[in-house]
């Protein structure tokens, strides 16, 4: 059906030297575009994922783009809908913890924790923004102090995630 | 009583899988017939079995049984009945038992169709995939529990009175209905969108689908079957994985499209990504496999791809799942990742063991060698090293570097979307290149001027185009570079179509549409390939138009104020506030959308409240050439702000997506089903 026609290669089971050739050096130039993608890729856009509390310990950090992650304060989130602008609190979460909902809970409980002023500017008001939301920012300290956000996701586990049990039933009379 | 039956038909379902996974590997090892029958039995019995236990827990959920704790915790007295069935996949613990039912009707499936066909396999297939159920079983029975049911210990110290346990503890009281009723949770705002009532299952039926391939290539190494048999009933399986992987995909970019907000479909977040790769490998082994059984090549090859696809099927199961990688589409963190993790471990581990033992026992030996870089089977194999390319690099910035990073420098690294876009654009360049040029390639070898000859209407159609594009303005060299490249792969597509047809009306003498017809009827597999190119060749159309020309602005305006936006004027008409019958405050602020003065469409963005988490939900004029997508940020009578986003083309990424799936159909579409005894009739003759 097709037009097209091939060349039966006379010995198809020993490739000529010449074609084995071309394979090597067709490897080579594919192996070495794929690493120098990935190389290069990886040191333009790596970034290091660290707490408030690494971010704020010393200059080491300061002016990089970064991701940090930290438990929102609800009470300080401020949308200008004219500028487009969020401004918000987070504030330390520790990089481990066994439960999501819990860490962020007790990391707004302490008046110790280090906290952090976020900035976002030409971006939506996120439905997830709210109190005890966990916050995952990329972006830069500047030297006002405050970090300025090019990209904000957010969890909100205590909701909708991790049930924490049905508070209050035993408050309830039971019945069997 | 739901509960309880739930309970004890998940237990029987269980016991099921690893009596069949056993009895079916012995029986093959001792060559017992009887064992082998009693297996397949066994398996073929967990589907009913996970089909009751599955239907008690949507029972549950629409009779409100909140004191189950997976029904208190994904609805509430006002879920519509529809979230209400849905709501089974809407969480870990449902969504577990959910996959075991995909798993066990897969697998019944592969038994209908593979049984007579494929005897020798069939023990060692169904002790692979019964060994997954049992797994997946396992962690539903000991560890993600969907049955549980809260209890009060009213002698327990304060604050251990509540426990959800799937049994009953001893002394333990059920709490009041009215108390649970009050405080069950609804299922979380974000999945109910008519794309997430059917997203989860098309993944997961492409994740599960991919099990079977798996189970046929673990059974071909276990049982020395390494002819053509395991290929061709793993090409099948294959392909119809891959049809539900690719809907799951796309609908997957259509919610985070509707549902998140932000006028865009793919994030490169990485659970996305995690789903994404499987997609990469099982479409590197749907090419891979036609050169194996058209020249009985690369054999080690495609065994490695099929264990690849399943092993990150598994991965991508474990990094959703387990709650570890940071993600909005992941399941909470849950213990069910160590288990999850040590399985993918050990039964890639199995696979790779047995492959390295047939390899070495020199099983896996190819019948030719590549002879010629221009022939079809070097062109396929350059294809399939953009797709592990692609695998690697989106696998390296989406989990690799994070965790050596983490492991090796004690912090964690990652990327962003823009390194992503710089690793995959160029990879996506050479795949849509390869795409136009294989179909061109003939097997065994072709040369230079033949192939240039074979390209010379695709290439001039292409520059034709970009030079109308060009003309008509769009004058971004990228983007031109991109219609380009995409544009050259789907008119070698439309044109090998063409010359099929075109050949039998000069051969035959056949009309065009009967040509076309008999064209796909007689190799339904090549042309319904070319339908696939045409669809990727459509989504690279619309991925470019909405990625490389998307614009936004935020704007607010007074009641009754217009604003100009590009050639498109929008009006804010007023302000609802109302109350939707599930309970939600929903905030409305219709739109009317002008274009050359006429008014084309009443949009109706809107934020909906659910008692502690607001949902934004745009109103999108579409088209063909772009959508209009606005957003209501804020607003009341007097004045609202509104954030719009300008998609071109966005809308090809769907309808792109909806002639992959019709193409992948008409390629795997079964040209007989399996041969059954014929019955005899008296008179049958006349």
């Amino acid at each position: 059906m097709a037009d097209i026609s091939w060349e039966k290669p006379k010995n198809p089971e020993k490739p000529k030297r010449s074609e084995r050739f071309k394979f090597l050096t067709a490897g080579i130039v594919i192996l070495a575009a794929v690493l120098y993608l990935l190389i290069s890729g990886t040191l333009q856009g790596a970034r290091y994922f660290i707490t408030v509390a690494d971010l704020l310990q010393g200059e080491a950090y300061k002016g990089q783009t970064l991701r940090i992650s930290g438990a929102v304060d609800g009470e300080t989130i401020d949308y200008d809908s004219e500028k487009a602008i969020i401004q918000f609190e987070i504030v330390n979460i520790p990089s481990e913890y066994d439960d999501l909902a819990t860490a962020l809970h007790e990391a707004l409980l302490d008046p110790t924790a280090p906290r952090l002023r976020v900035r976002v500017e030409d971006a939506a008001m996120p439905d997830l923004l709210q109190h005890e939301a966990q916050a995952i920012l990329t972006g830069a300290l500047g030297d006002d102090g405050i970090f300025h956000a090019t990209e904000l996701l957010l969890k909100c586990p205590s909701r909708f995630e991790e049930s924490t049990g049905p508070e209050g039933l035993s408050k309830i009379p039971e019945h069997q | 009583m739901l509960a309880e039956v739930g309970l004890a038909s998940l237990a029987i379902a269980f016991a099921l899988a690893v009596y069949a996974a056993l009895a079916s590997t012995l029986g093959a090892r001792n060559h017992s017939d009887g064992a082998i029958r009693s297996g397949r039995n066994a398996a073929l019995l967990t589907f009913p079995a996970l089909l009751l236990s599955a239907a008690m827990l949507v029972s549950a959920l629409l009779t409100e049984q909140y004191q189950i704790s997976y029904v208190y915790e994904v609805t509430d007295p006002r879920t519509p009945a529809l979230y209400r069935v849905t709501a089974l996949w809407g969480s870990q613990r449902g969504s577990l038992l959910f996959w075991s039912l995909l798993m066990s009707l897969f697998t019944g499936a592969a038994i209908w169709l593979n049984w007579r066909g494929e005897r020798r396999l069939m023990p060692y297939a169904i002790a692979a995939m019964m060994a997954t159920l049992a797994f997946f079983l396992g962690l539903s029975l000991f560890i993600e529990n969907p049955f549980e049911r809260w209890w009060l210990l009213p002698d327990a110290p304060p604050g251990q009175q509540e426990l959800s346990s799937a049994l009953i503890p001893a002394g333990a009281l059920a709490p009041s209905e009215s108390a649970l009723r009050a405080g069950a949770q609804g299922l979380n705002p974000l999945l109910r969108h008519f794309g997430m009532v059917i997203h989860p299952p098309m993944l997961y039926l492409g994740f599960v689908g991919f099990t079977i391939p798996f189970a046929f290539a673990l059974a071909a190494l276990a049982s020395g079957q390494l002819s053509t048999g395991w290929i061709k009933a793993t090409r099948t399986w294959s392909l119809i994985a891959w049809i539900f992987l690719s809907l799951g995909l796309i609908l997957g970019g259509r919610w985070a499209y509707d549902v998140l907000g932000w006028g865009g479909y793919w994030g490169w977040d990485p659970v996305e990504n995690a789903a994404f790769l499987p997609w990469l490998v099982g479409t590197a082994f749907i090419h891979s496999v036609m050169i194996q059984e058209k020249r009985g090549m690369l054999k080690l090859w495609n065994m490695l791809l099929v264990i690849a696809t399943f092993s990150a099927v598994m991965f991508g199961t474990f990094a959703t799942r387990s709650g570890v990688i940071e993600s909005v589409h992941s399941f909470a963190r849950s213990e069910v990742g160590f288990p999850m993790l040590g399985f993918w471990a050990a039964i890639t581990l199995v696979a790779l063991t047995l492959l390295l033992w047939r390899w070495r026992r020199g099983e896996l030996n190819d019948e030719h060698q590549f002879a010629n870089l221009l022939s079809r089977e070097s062109l396929f194999v350059l294809n399939n090293v953009v797709f592990i390319a692609l695998f690697i690099a989106i696998f390296w910035g989406s989990f690799g570097l994070p965790i050596i990073s983490e492991l090796f420098f004690g912090v964690e690294v990652t990327i962003g979307a823009e390194a992503f876009e710089f690793f995959v654009v160029p990879l996506f360049i050479a795949m849509y290149i390869l795409m136009g040029l294989a179909p061109l390639s003939a097997w065994g070898a072709t040369s230079l001027a033949r192939l240039g000859a074979a390209l010379r209407a695709p290439l001039v159609l292409t520059a034709l185009s970009v030079i109308v594009l060009w003309a008509s303005g769009t004058g971004l060299p990228v983007a031109l570079l991109g219609y380009g490249v995409v544009l050259f792969a789907g008119y070698v597509a439309l044109y090998e179509i063409y010359r099929g047809a075109a050949a039998r009306r000069r051969s035959l003498g056949e009309s065009w549409p009967r040509a076309g017809l008999a064209l796909f009827r007689r190799n339904q597999r090549r042309y319904g390939g070319y339908i696939v190119h045409l669809g990727v060749t459509v989504i690279g159309i619309g991925v470019i138009g909405s990625s490389v020309f998307q614009t936004e602005a935020q704007h607010t305006l007074v009641r009754g104020e217009m604003i100009a936006i590009q050639d498109y004027t929008l009006r804010y008409d007023d302000f609802i506030r109302a109350q939707a019958v599930d309970g939600r405050m929903m905030n409305i602020a219709p739109v009317t959308l002008f274009r050359g003065g006429a008014s084309i469409a009443t949009l109706r963005p809107r934020i909906d409240d659910y008692a502690q988490m607001p949902m934004t939900i745009a109103g999108a004029h579409s088209t063909l050439e772009r959508d209009f997508y606005v957003l209501l940020i804020s607003g009341d009578h007097e004045r609202a702000t509104f954030r719009i986003y300008i998609n071109p083309l966005v809308n090809l990424v769907w309808w792109g997506g909806i002639l992959l799936i019709i193409g992948t159909v008409i390629a795997s579409y079964p040209k007989a089903l399996p041969a059954r005894p014929p019955r005899k009739r008296e008179g049958a003759d006349g």
